[in-house]
């Protein structure tokens, strides 16, 4: 910066102050108020959702993606990289930043169903409706899937009409080209209430089973993460990102990266999170390179708010 | 868990503005971090003036 | 056998034997790793005792209350990563950590943007402080990144949620394909190893910059002499 005439700091008269006491005081006050907020107000700790507690509250939506994963329909059977080839992703302009990733955490959503069924013996109904489904061509599968998807339906929401059997799996006519579909979301069905699904799906061939990425993908398929979660307040278009469960603070500096996805055309927009990532690093850099960005650095000289910071340095300075 | 778990209890306390929606405990956050920012510039700061010198610090 | 106190001391041997040789070899790795070292901030500038005398507003304290409020922060997480990733969740003691961890994380951030808004306002940026400056904006970035992998390692609702509805932005810049927020293991192995020691080290980094370059004089500010 050519017109900075910034004095040294060690040229000017100095006064005593003490670091350390500063830092001493600072820590103890700063532990003080620590320890006492969490005494005050503590923090939440909401149980995590089960696979069985959700086939208990809402069976019917546990069927129904079940049907969906095995149709290919599902936002995981539909996303693109990194789980797999089946969309292109979003892109950046004419960047398709999300497929150049590539797809380095492979998911196929039809095996989040079938997976955990072919570890279950002593089901010769289930064995037989694996095997029918494995004997026919992937085109009939998608037939069998689609048909039972269409017939359960959905129910009446946002002024549509409900379709199909409204979402009541129980009302579904009995016969209508299924295949074995029903009898293997079902199946899937009573392995998620009996508890046994999530260590199926993390852990199958594995000991150790830390990464829930293909149970996290079934979970949230599904409508029921996501009620729990509008019902709290942290939905996408709720501002939900800064939030936290029941009356927790949350993550309130995410605000400026929460609120583009509030707006237009980010709102509405299919590439809203590649947009609004893309915004969020041109702003950032904005303000990491303010010192050199003409204009913006000199906004503190406009709006002269370090007059209060300095004014009794400004004082003496007057005075000499 | 602690007797007095405000927080972590109860459904949650929301504003409503416009395109605005924030957790009252948020809010208060961002409030209380504005309050704090006008008082560091605001209430003076106590320096031992008697002390200030023209020796330079090298 | 009395031995005078001057022979325990650790100079017993004289000053001049063991301090560097100013004359010494040039090419010794040991002398410009040292010389490097000495240089990084001038002499009695590490911890001064005096300041410049405009340095008189609380506006200054954010700074160091960020520090603190991040010693607070580790020594809590410390303590949680003493019972294991799920302690907090049966241990009465562990969500009362747990909580002070997270009420000391609100504090700090809460200080740290208080601490951007009062250098921005004061310029802080002027006389080649610079990097400070933009080290300043990394390390606010990179604890954005710290807290979000925290609250993805709760393994509880919120971190289901949080990785549900998180993937989207992070996969839609190509960066879940090395990234995986659907990967608790990952997710906590990054929230108390690498990004941590990069918030460390940075800090560091940043301290010595403050302190080389010393605290930034009054805009237009003027020295006679």
């Amino acid at each position: 910066m050519s017109r900075d005439r910034t004095p040294d700091s060690h040229d000017f008269p100095t006064r005593r102050y003490d670091l350390v006491k500063e830092f001493v005081i600072a820590l103890v006050v700063v532990t003080v108020l620590s320890l006492g907020l969490a005494a005050i107000f503590s923090s939440p700790d909401e149980k995590a959702i089960t696979m069985s507690g959700w086939a208990k509250a809402d069976p019917d939506n546990l069927v129904t993606t079940a049907a969906s994963e095995l149709a290919g329909t599902t936002t995981s059977a539909t996303y693109g990289a990194p789980y797999n080839s089946a969309a292109e992703g979003q892109k950046l302009g004419p960047i398709p930043l999300q497929k150049l990733g590539g797809v380095r955490v492979p998911v196929d959503s039809a095996d989040l169903v079938l997976g955990p069924l072919s570890n279950v013996s002593g089901d010769p109904k289930l064995s037989a409706a694996l095997a029918h489904w494995k004997a026919a061509t992937p085109e009939q599968q998608t037939r069998w899937a689609t048909a039972y998807t269409d017939a359960i339906g959905t129910a009446a929401a946002d002024g549509e009409p409900a379709a199909g059997a409204g979402g009541e799996v129980g009302k579904v006519a009995a016969s209508g080209g299924y295949g074995p579909v029903p009898a293997l979301s079902t199946a899937l069905l009573g392995l998620a209430k009996a508890g046994g699904l999530e260590g199926a799906l993390t852990s199958s061939g594995n000991f150790y089973g830390g990464d829930q990425t293909r149970s996290l993908l079934l979970l949230s398929d599904g409508a029921y993460l996501e009620d729990q979660a509008v019902a709290q307040n942290l939905g996408g278009d709720q501002w939900g990102m800064m939030n936290e469960v029941g009356n927790a603070p949350g993550q309130p500096w995410m605000w400026l990266y929460t609120f583009w996805y509030q707006v237009k055309p980010f709102s509405t927009s299919d590439n809203a999170d590649a947009e609004v990532w893309g915004l969020m690093m041109l702003l950032t850099l904005l303000l990491m390179f303010v010192p050199f960005i003409p204009g913006l650095r000199s906004i503190p000289r406009w709006i002269p708010i370090h007059r209060l910071v300095w004014r009794s340095y400004d004082r003496t300075a007057q005075r000499r | 868990m602690s007797a007095l778990s405000i927080v972590a209890e109860g459904p949650g306390k929301y504003i409503h503005w416009g395109v605005i929606q924030i957790s009252v405990a948020n809010a208060i956050i961002i409030a209380v971090m504005v309050l704090l920012f006008i008082l560091a510039l605001v209430v003076p700061f106590p320096t031992h003036d008697d002390q200030a010198d023209e020796g330079h610090s090298r | 056998m009395t031995t005078r106190a001057s022979e325990l001391s650790p100079d017993a041997t004289g000053p001049s034997e063991l301090s560097p040789d100013p004359t010494g070899d040039p090419d010794s790795w040991t002398n410009r790793l040292r010389g490097w070292f000495e240089g990084l901030v001038p002499a009695g500038q590490a911890l001064p005792d005096r300041q410049p005398v405009y340095v008189a507003s609380w506006i200054y304290v954010f700074g160091v209350l960020t520090l603190t409020a991040l010693v607070v922060v580790i020594a809590s997480g410390v303590v949680l990563s003493l019972g294991g990733a799920t302690w907090w969740h049966v241990s009465s003691v562990g969500h009362y950590v747990n909580s002070v961890h997270l009420w000391s994380v609100e504090l700090f951030f809460g200080f740290m943007v208080i601490h951007l808004w009062g250098n921005f306002w004061m310029a802080a940026w002027r006389g080649r402080r610079a990097m400070t400056w933009i080290t300043g904006i990394v390390l606010f970035l990179i604890s954005i990144g710290t807290s979000f992998t925290g609250f993805l390692s709760q393994s509880n609702f919120s971190a289901q949620w949080i990785a549900a509805e998180g993937k989207d932005g992070i996969n839609s810049i190509g960066a879940g394909a090395f990234f995986n927020v659907l990967n608790p293991a990952q997710m906590l192995l990054w929230h108390v190893v690498l990004l941590p020691l990069s918030v460390g080290l940075l800090t560091l980094l940043h301290i010595i910059l403050v302190r080389r370059h010393g605290v930034v004089p009054p805009l237009d500010a003027r020295l006679e002499n």
